[in-house]
């Protein structure tokens, strides 16, 4: 099955965003979205951003578990401490391993912010960066 | 069936009747496809008379002014509601009270009690010399729907309240019947097609004035949307309105939701599970000119009652008769009339009326004509075949029949006092009866033990089955339930007590229906009656969320939610009703819509459902999609920040809507809905440049394209009817090249079925890499 991973800052605008694969089961790690579809993703991530808005208030963790669905999409939500949220668009799976997921990028997230030059909002082009989000993915989902 | 469309080449009219009488040069268009029927279009737009049929979604007022200034010659011949509508005529207030928005207000609308009209041949041969072609019942008909000032109705507690929009629906003794085992074949034959444009409506079929079906509502909305598309081609029009347009709000109904709406609800069909449209009362009408008027009459009622004409066996036969003489006021002396009238009052009871109507034709050009008022609740089968005769008629005059003033106060008369005075007694009287009898039997401590014992033993049989000798045909021994036929007789507690929470909901006492609603569904369950059960669980969380009173989100998610989620399922699944499912997800949603807050959201839940449920259309599908974002858009959020509210939302089902109408050429609609996504982007950016996705900012700027280059070419003004017609065949050339234009391949796959077809299960199941080209649909591939 194929994610879609997005970093989305405090305006709403997209800070990193990456597709990727199933490592599980023999997959090879790519993304299968149709090409006509890939818009949706970001359409489908960007409307659980008032579901995102209204679930922050009501759960102390940083992990917020579904937060929503599109059809038979699904959206897991990560709360950093500065409001930026780490989306996963998926299809039904463990909990668990999306979690692990996340806690792996926070971490990353955390590093890369600690550079000097980085602004708040500021899209993130690191290619270490990324494939660290890659190496996660691949190790959990 | 597309056989005998090609055959014709005229896409919703397959009859070759009027196409070879008339000489018209579209007629012999090559055959198109039903999507493509947008270029079909009436050739005259500038019909007036075809013009007042869609008032109803017309998007511009200003129109009927307009028409008048530019075409004279029209003005003239014609006069149609439009045009006569601003002196105040009679249909005005009806008309314009049926754009209101309140979707509360219009289904309370629709679920009003069903009154029959079984007229003697002498009676429908005077309104025959009136014009009427389709007799009694058609003069009746548009004044039922609005019955003239205040009703009031006592509840079961003894409390009165009082509506002015109560009405009854006129309809032909045994209109709309469905066979109860043929549910589910009901939408492949339920439309004559054939018939459509060449019956005028005293020979209409039965079955066009039978609701329910829902593609022939898709076809009505589709005439109508491509009416709205052609309309607004002339860009004065559309630059007036244009402000309009997008300052509508979108939690404002849009016209032709409302229609879709009212056209599902319109004309329900008889059917065992509920009793809507069975009938409440029985007009039995005889004229001055019979002979032998008191022995007619009886004739007349035998025969409701066990004739030709007696309604199937699961309908209750002890309904109401209302017996009418209908004075020829022209020809007959008024004091035999009056002789008879105390005679039959003598014979039948109070339930009687003199209505004095004029046989001579009433003309347009008389001082004291009207027309007749166009009615709202008419099936879609009906409004279209109606549409079509229009559009295939050479006068540009409104072909409604007239009638002179005093018989339109006559007939108004008569429906009140019939109304206030027998039908709602007697609704009333009947509930309180069965309420006493039948069903407070059931409630409280005893009546449970009742149910549980007749559950467990066969002890409470004998007791609630209350000795009709059913046990013939029920499959248990001692349930009321013919499962075998499928319905329970209408002397059964069960069937009884549904007629009950029936009358209470048309009267619109929301708290005694709900209570017997609850008890039915679980009758219902335990004799496995599934549609009965489905019909049970809609009805209970219509006329929960119909009463006003507040409701937490708990209750909420644990009553209405399951009710509606049982029905749905029934219906689909277990009867395969998907006209009765639509029906009670459509209406639960935009009651739960307008409820606000944390409900807007499930009703936008719902709305996807029905999506996902696959029995839209493409026009259905459209307008549902559009309808998720409003319902979303109808959650407003606190504070000055709006939180809570669920506007990024409102604006993705937005975008997704502009992309399904424009893959159905509705530039019109694509461009409402694409304005409010993008107003809604302005104000989620707060004033700040938008900083989105760079993918969804393309697709959006690709539908901006899209709807530059498809906005239809100029066409000629109202006055030129001269050259309207050279250009029509340059209309179809472009046209043409539109059809041939490349399709912009879309995120929703075949514009057949976009959304809905989403695989559900294929997410769950492991597909082998070979078919993973198999399914469009899905945006993940399993691996």
């Amino acid at each position: 099955m194929s994610y879609y991973f997005a970093i989305v800052g405090t305006k709403d605008n997209p800070l990193f965003e990456h597709e990727f694969g199933t490592s599980k089961q023999g997959g090879d790690g790519v993304a299968r979205f149709r090409e006509e579809a890939r818009h949706m993703n970001q359409f489908i991530v960007h409307s659980s951003l008032d579901i995102v808005e209204e679930v922050q208030w009501g759960n102390g963790q940083m992990y917020l578990k579904v937060i929503d669905r599109f059809y038979n999409n699904y959206v897991s939500c990560f709360l950093t401490g500065g409001n930026i949220k780490f989306l996963l668009l998926h299809a039904p799976t463990t909990p668990k391993a999306i979690r692990s997921f996340f806690v792996d990028v926070y971490e990353i997230w955390v590093k890369t912010l600690m550079n000097p030059f980085y602004h708040i909002d500021m899209e993130v082009r690191s290619p270490v960066f990324r494939s660290r989000v890659v190496a996660a993915g691949r190790k959990y989902l | 069936m597309t056989d005998d469309r090609s055959s014709v080449g005229w896409v919703n009219s397959p009859s070759p009747e009027p196409l070879t009488g008339l000489p018209k040069t579209r007629s012999q268009k090559p055959t198109r496809p039903a999507s493509a029927s947008a270029t079909t279009l009436p050739y005259r737009s500038s019909n007036a008379s075809l013009s007042s049929l869609f008032a109803s979604t017309s998007t511009l007022p200003s129109r009927a002014g307009s028409a008048q200034i530019d075409t004279p010659s029209q003005e003239t011949g014609s006069e149609s509601l439009f045009l006569t509508a601003s002196p105040g005529a009679v249909s005005s207030p009806t008309f314009l009270e049926d754009r209101s928005d309140d979707p509360r207000k219009l289904i309370t609308r629709a679920f009003v009690p069903h009154v029959a009209v079984h007229a003697s041949p002498d009676t429908d041969e005077i309104l025959k010399e009136k014009g009427f072609e389709g007799g009694f019942r058609e003069i009746l008909r548009p004044f039922g729907e609005r019955v003239h000032g205040k009703v009031t109705v006592r509840d079961s507690v003894g409390a009165s309240r009082t509506w002015d929009d109560f009405g009854v629906r006129f309809v032909g003794l045994g209109d709309g019947i469905e066979d109860p085992r043929n549910g589910n074949h009901r939408n492949s034959n339920a439309l004559p097609r054939g018939s459509f444009g060449s019956l005028d409506q005293g020979q209409a079929l039965p079955g066009l004035r039978r609701g329910g079906d829902i593609s022939a509502i898709e076809a009505l909305v589709e005439r109508h949307l491509a009416y709205a598309e052609l309309v607004s081609g002339d860009y004065i029009t559309d630059y007036l309105n244009y402000q309009d347009l997008s300052s509508q709000s979108s939690s404002s109904i849009s016209p032709f939701f409302s229609l879709y709406l009212r056209r599902l609800l319109s004309a329900i069909p008889l059917t065992p599970h509920e009793t809507f449209s069975h009938p409440v009362a029985c007009v039995i009408a005889i004229s001055s000119r019979n002979p032998s008027p008191i022995e007619s009459l009886r004739q007349l009622y035998n025969t409701t009652s066990q004739g030709e004409k007696k309604l199937p066996v699961w309908v209750n036969n002890d309904y109401l008769r209302y017996y009418v003489l209908v004075h020829d006021e022209d020809k007959d002396d008024i004091a035999k009339s009056t002789v008879l009238f105390d005679q039959m009052k003598r014979h039948f009871g109070l339930h009687c009326h003199l209505l004095r109507l004029r046989s001579s034709q009433c003309l347009p050009t008389d001082d004291d004509s009207v027309r007749l008022p166009i009615c709202n609740w008419i099936s879609a089968a009906e409004e279209l075949a109606e549409i079509q005769r229009r559009e295939h008629s050479e006068d540009i005059e409104d072909p409604r029949p007239c009638l002179f003033d005093s018989d339109a106060t006559a007939v108004r008369t008569f429906v009140r006092e019939m109304v206030t005075q027998s039908i709602v007694p007697f609704m009333e009287r009947c509930t309180a009866t069965w309420n006493d009898q039948v069903a407070s039997r059931r409630r409280g401590i005893g009546g449970r033990f009742i149910s549980l014992s007749k559950r467990w033993t066969g002890f409470g049989a004998g007791r609630s089955s209350s000795g009709t000798g059913l046990a013939g045909g029920s499959t248990g021994s001692n349930s009321n339930y013919d499962a075998l036929q499928g319905f329970y007789r209408p002397d059964a507690p069960e069937a009884i007590m549904r007629k009950l929470a029936d009358y209470a909901f048309m009267l619109r006492d929301w708290k005694l229906a709900q209570s017997t609603y609850e008890l039915l569904r679980t009758d219902f369950n335990n004799d496995k009656a599934w549609r009965y059960h489905a019909g049970a669980n809609e009805m209970t969380a219509i006329s929960t969320l119909l009463s006003p009173q507040a409701m937490t989100s708990k209750t909420r998610s644990e009553t209405i939610d399951q009710m509606l989620d049982t029905a749905a399922y029934s219906y689909i699944t277990r009867c395969s009703a998907p006209y009765d499912a639509l029906r009670s997800l459509a209406v639960g949603a935009e009651l739960l819509r307008i409820r606000g807050g944390s409900a807007a959201d499930d009703a936008s839940r719902w709305a996807i459902r029905i999506l996902e449920t696959r029995t839209l259309g493409e026009i259905g599908n459209a307008l549902f999609t559009e309808r998720v974002g409003a319902c979303y858009g109808s959650r407003k959020g606190a504070g000055t920040g709006r939180w809570g509210s669920r506007r990024r939302k409102n604006a993705m089902w937005d975008v997704l809507a502009a992309d399904i109408w424009l893959r159905l050429e509705k530039s019109l609609q694509a461009e409402k809905c694409l304005n409010n996504a993008d107003a809604l982007y302005q104000e989620i950016a707060n004033g700040q440049e938008r900083a989105e996705f760079d993918g969804m900012r393309s697709f959006i700027e690709e539908l901006r394209v899209e709807l530059q280059a498809r906005r239809a070419p100029p066409q000629p003004a109202e006055g030129e009817l001269e050259m309207a017609n050279e250009q029509s065949n340059l209309m179809e050339v472009e046209s043409e090249k539109m059809d041939q234009r490349h399709h912009r391949q879309s995120i929703l796959g075949a514009p057949a079925a976009p959304f809905g077809t989403l695989d559900t299960d294929a997410l769950s199941s492991v597909r082998t890499v070979g078919e993973q080209n198999e399914g469009p649909e899905n945006q993940f591939e399993p691996n």
